[in-house]
């Protein structure tokens, strides 16, 4: 894990809420525990010039306000479960879009698949190649990005490409 | 003249937004056609008068280059406007679809950026008269 990828994931994450959803988030440290059963989570895998996965997790409230802001949902109108993880899902193929040229390059071509949801009880990824947590007005996002076979993202202008 | 859409995205929530934006952007719209993969897509340009299509590019079963690419060797429309709405960000993948004549859109976008793309495209007769 780099401070410069991290940073980065942090960076398009906090862009992609506010400009897909209007929802305002602000870097934090991670917390010292989680209890995995208060987020909503999805995983996208990817391949291409980056092969793995990413997970973009919601804790409870953030992600109906999140649908609601996505599809304009009037005020008290409710929206369907299937609606909400239909948002969360795209949230994160928005930010995996945009984040693997961050950490690949970009003139690198990725194939991003379909988000799916992921249980509370999965497996945890203890050394993921970067990843974020932010805090939001009514709960946190947490973004997580695994490479196969150890591989360490080198951010676009950190590497030895950069322009000095 | 009212313009017929075609907005290719596998996800509801995009297609829906998509719509949302065109309709406040003062777009005279005739009928708004979705679908969830490129050969949906492909299979509604064969049944429907389309006069814009707007695609995305990570689709399951046949993604947005490959239905772009097909529509290009169509007589009915290989040159149907076309806007790339995607959160792609290789230039090198970028570059390519535009020599299909495409605009590309990035992921997220503004409202204002759909309405001036198509504006470009296709006039600003098409809008409403306070949209011009």
């Amino acid at each position: 894990m780099t401070e410069a990828a991290d940073g980065r994931l942090a960076e398009v994450t906090i862009d992609t809420l506010e400009k897909l959803a209007f929802l305002f988030a602000s870097p934090m440290d991670a917390p010292a525990e989680v209890d995995e059963r208060a987020f909503s989570t999805v995983r996208v895998d990817f391949g291409g010039a980056l092969s793995g996965g990413m997970e973009l997790s919601l804790s409870g409230p953030v992600l109906a306000e999140l649908a609601a802001n996505m599809l304009g949902a009037m005020e008290g109108e409710a929206l369907t479960a299937d609606e909400q993880q239909d948002a969360l899902k795209e949230l994160a193929n928005v930010i995996c879009g945009n984040v693997l040229p961050e950490l690949g390059g970009h003139e690198a071509e990725f194939n991003i698949q379909t988000p799916y949801p992921v249980p509370a009880n999965r497996p945890q990824w203890n050394a993921p190649a970067a990843a974020c947590h932010l805090l939001l007005e009514n709960g946190l996002c947490r973004v997580r990005v695994r490479l196969q076979d150890g591989a360490m993202p080198v951010p676009a202008g950190a590497g030895p490409d950069a322009q000095r | 003249m009212a313009v017929n859409i075609l907005v290719v995205d596998d996800s509801a929530v995009m297609r829906s937004m998509i719509q949302k934006t065109l309709t406040l952007s003062g777009l005279q719209i005739g009928e708004i056609h979705q679908a969830g993969n490129g050969r949906e897509g492909l299979a509604a340009l064969e049944s429907k008068w389309i006069d814009l299509v707007i695609v995305d590019i990570n689709m399951p079963v046949m993604n947005g280059e490959e239905m772009i690419a097909q529509m290009r060797t169509r007589s009915e429309t290989k040159e149907t406007p076309t806007i790339v709405v995607s959160t792609e960000g290789s230039q090198t993948r970028i570059d390519r679809l535009q020599r299909f004549g495409v605009r590309f859109i990035h992921k997220p976008f503004s409202p204002e950026s759909i309405r001036d793309v198509v504006k470009e495209m296709l006039g600003s007769e098409v809008f409403n008269d306070r949209s011009r």
